[in-house]
């Protein structure tokens, strides 16, 4: 049972890394629904790139650089060329599904190294995850930089107006989200599931973002939400835990999924959004083009 | 940019007309495929003959042309699903799940008859396969909905709506036909029990009826939009949700219908693959292979800009390129994925590209505007 707990925290970690990567380019008003892509690029490269080196420190470097260009590609195509951003994420998700499926066959199976330590009996990537959560939450609510990004995803034209350089504010959102999402791929691929497979990822990018959504932006009940998911991902993985011999083991592992979608239509009823609001950025997904 | 006396400048287009958007999409086709050879080049492997050969065995070769002509039928199906719910401004990346969905449905035809387990019996082909079409259709239209509904009625991102389905529509297959599942094949190797022979999709010179299905939706899809008021309707959507509600348009109604008919198209997808192409006749262990190549779909309608007849000549080539790139994959020895490869490269210049349908790169000549002094 122990095990399982920590397993859960481990799965909570990758989703954390991956959305709060999410939730702040989100809140400089660019989404990027090519979390999924760019998690495989950092999971798959970062794995080739340990395997190869040996090195597990190299791996997650690259993984986070991966990850960086491709959120600088992203702001590129959303930013500097005005497109449509959610097509962007799109071909963003399929480069990265269709790119690492070759990229990564050679390399296909374990990773053949000793596991990463564990701190205080927990991988130390939960503390990491924890604390960008915090830092995330305190960046944004309590400084000016995060009363910038803020502005910027809710009236671009009233902050630049007011000095912000809304384009530098969104490629940084956009590479540092990225760089985030890399990192949650690699620690996917070097921590939790060190055995790499095409497509080895199957919806944890979704799962986070979705996980954004379900936030409404604020750092804290993402990380509860991460907790839930990862629990019930874990969950789905041993359903002997709680019900042993009920439904097939195939079945449980559409739950996650399932109950992705029963929580996102639950908050879009009306009597969810009266009483709590919606907090998502005004200017979300639209481009701004100075006047 | 200056050359010489002459600038390029950016302006933005306030029209596409139709020949332009063709030329354009040719172009990123054309300048994908040049990118792509770096990944020849990267194998070690001539760029040149690599084309020839893929382009030899996709069209030229007897093998290899009813595999092509079923790719294409598969993918125009999946690219008229996608091309449906974008032409209301909505995302259908939900082909995969619908398509599982029409496949497990057509199956369930024959296993309330039941067909599982006897090969050569005969039964009555007239009376049960446009029960499997029919059923393909309407299991796959079940899942389309949920997503359609969500979107109108709660605005819950579709994106995410339909992905959540493709994985719950994976897992349900497997459970379907794997660990003693109600399809298992009693022979028990991961895949799901095969057709009678009986119940085989009638051909044409090896083509299954469904290429007629096909053809005849991306027809009547162009017709819908061109001239019905319906699909004045679903372009007035897709172009300002806000200013159709204001007309009378139902959002609600809009965005379920799009997903039903969108849907419906790849259930179909998922009979002609699982149940009408020669040599298949099951739902194999490998079925994630058919659900992943339902997302060239999603390229085939963004490349042909909505358009159902320009998606038939652009399912041709896909289908044709990736049934040839996993021939040279073989033939030349190169690593596994070079039909994903290409999805990933062709996808990624796309969205490149997506910046020259929206503006235009013209010559100014300056020497009149600022005459040298």
């Amino acid at each position: 049972m122990n095990e399982f707990f920590i397993r859960s925290l481990d799965a909570s970690t990758i989703f954390t890394i991956a959305a709060i990567g999410e939730l702040i380019g989100q809140r400089s008003g660019v989404i990027n629904v090519g979390v999924e892509g760019v998690m495989l690029f950092g999971a798959t490269l970062g794995f080739i790139t340990a395997q190869v080196t040996g090195s597990y420190l190299l791996g997650f470097l690259v993984g986070i650089a991966i990850g960086a260009l491709l959120g600088l590609l992203h702001g590129f195509f959303s930013v500097t060329l005005g497109g449509d951003q959610v097509v962007s994420g799109m071909g963003i998700w399929i480069m990265g599904f269709g790119l690492t499926t070759y990229i990564g066959n050679p390399y296909t199976g374990p990773l053949g190294m000793d596991r990463i330590p564990t701190f205080l009996g927990v991988s130390p990537f939960f503390y990491v995850g924890v604390a960008l959560v915090v830092i995330t939450w305190f960046v944004l609510s309590k400084t000016s930089l995060g009363l910038q990004i803020r502005s910027v995803g809710e009236n671009p034209s009233v902050a630049e107006v007011s000095g912000v350089n809304v384009s530098r504010t969104r490629y940084w959102c956009s590479i540092t989200g990225g760089m985030l999402m890399g990192f949650a791929g690699a620690v996917y691929a070097l921590n939790y599931n060190p055995v790499w497979n095409y497509n080895f990822l199957m919806g944890w990018g979704f799962i986070a973002l979705a996980l954004v959504f379900f936030s409404m932006w604020n750092p804290f009940i993402m990380l509860a939400g991460s907790l839930l998911f990862g629990t019930l991902w874990q969950l789905s993985l041993n359903p002997q835990l709680v019900l042993p011999g009920l439904f097939s083991r195939y079945v449980w592992r559409t739950v996650p999924f399932a109950i992705t979608l029963i929580v996102l239509f639950s908050m879009s009823m009306k009597w969810f959004r009266t009483r709590w609001g919606a907090a998502k950025p005004e200017a979300l997904g639209l481009p701004y083009v100075k006047e | 940019m200056r050359i010489g006396s002459y600038e390029l400048t950016l302006k933005k287009r306030e029209t596409l007309a139709g020949w332009q958007a063709a030329v354009i999409s040719t172009l990123a086709v054309v300048f994908a495929l040049l990118l792509f050879s770096l990944v020849f080049v990267q194998a070690e492997a001539n760029p040149l003959e690599a084309y020839k050969e893929i382009f030899d065995y996709a069209f030229f070769n007897p093998f290899g042309l009813p595999l092509t002509i079923n790719r294409f039928i598969f993918l125009l199906l999946c690219a008229c699903a996608f091309i449906i719910p974008i032409r209301a401004g909505l995302w259908n990346i939900g082909m995969t799940g619908q398509l599982y969905a029409g496949a497990l449905s057509a199956f369930a035809v024959l296993f309330a008859f039941g067909v599982k387990g006897a090969k050569s019996a005969e039964y009555p082909g007239e009376l049960i396969i446009p029960l499997m079409v029919v059923a393909s259709m309407l299991g796959a239209v079940v899942v389309g909905t949920i997503a359609g509904y969500l979107k109108g009625k709660y605005n819950v991102n579709e994106i995410v709506v339909t992905m959540m389905l493709n994985f719950i529509m994976f897992w349900l297959v497997s459970f379907m036909i794997k660990d003693g599942g109600p399809f298992m094949n009693p022979g028990g190797r991961g895949e799901s029990f095969e057709l009678a022979k009986s119940l085989y999709a009638p051909l044409y010179k090896d083509v299954p009826f469904t290429v007629v299905l096909a053809l005849g939706f991306a027809l009547l899809l162009y017709w819908v939009f061109a001239k019905t008021k319906l699909g004045y309707q679903i372009r007035a959507y897709g172009q300002n949700p806000t200013a159709a509600e204001y007309a009378g348009i139902s959002g609600v109604k809009i965005s379920v219908l799009v997903f039903v008919l969108g849907a419906a198209l790849a259930g179909l997808a998922g009979y002609h693959y699982f149940a009408a192409v020669p040599g298949v006749y099951k739902i194999a262990r490998s079925y994630n292979f058919q659900g992943d190549l339902a997302f060239y779909g999603i390229i085939c309608g963004l490349i042909s800009q909505g358009n159902p007849i320009a998606a038939i000549p652009v399912a041709l080539l896909f289908g044709g390129l990736t049934n040839g790139g996993r021939f040279v994959q073989g033939k030349l020895k190169l690593g596994f994925g070079i039909d994903y490869a290409l999805l990933g490269v062709l996808m990624i210049t796309l969205v490149a590209f997506q910046f020259f349908y929206r503006y235009q790169v013209v010559l100014v000549n300056t020497r009149k505007e600022t005459p040298d002094e």
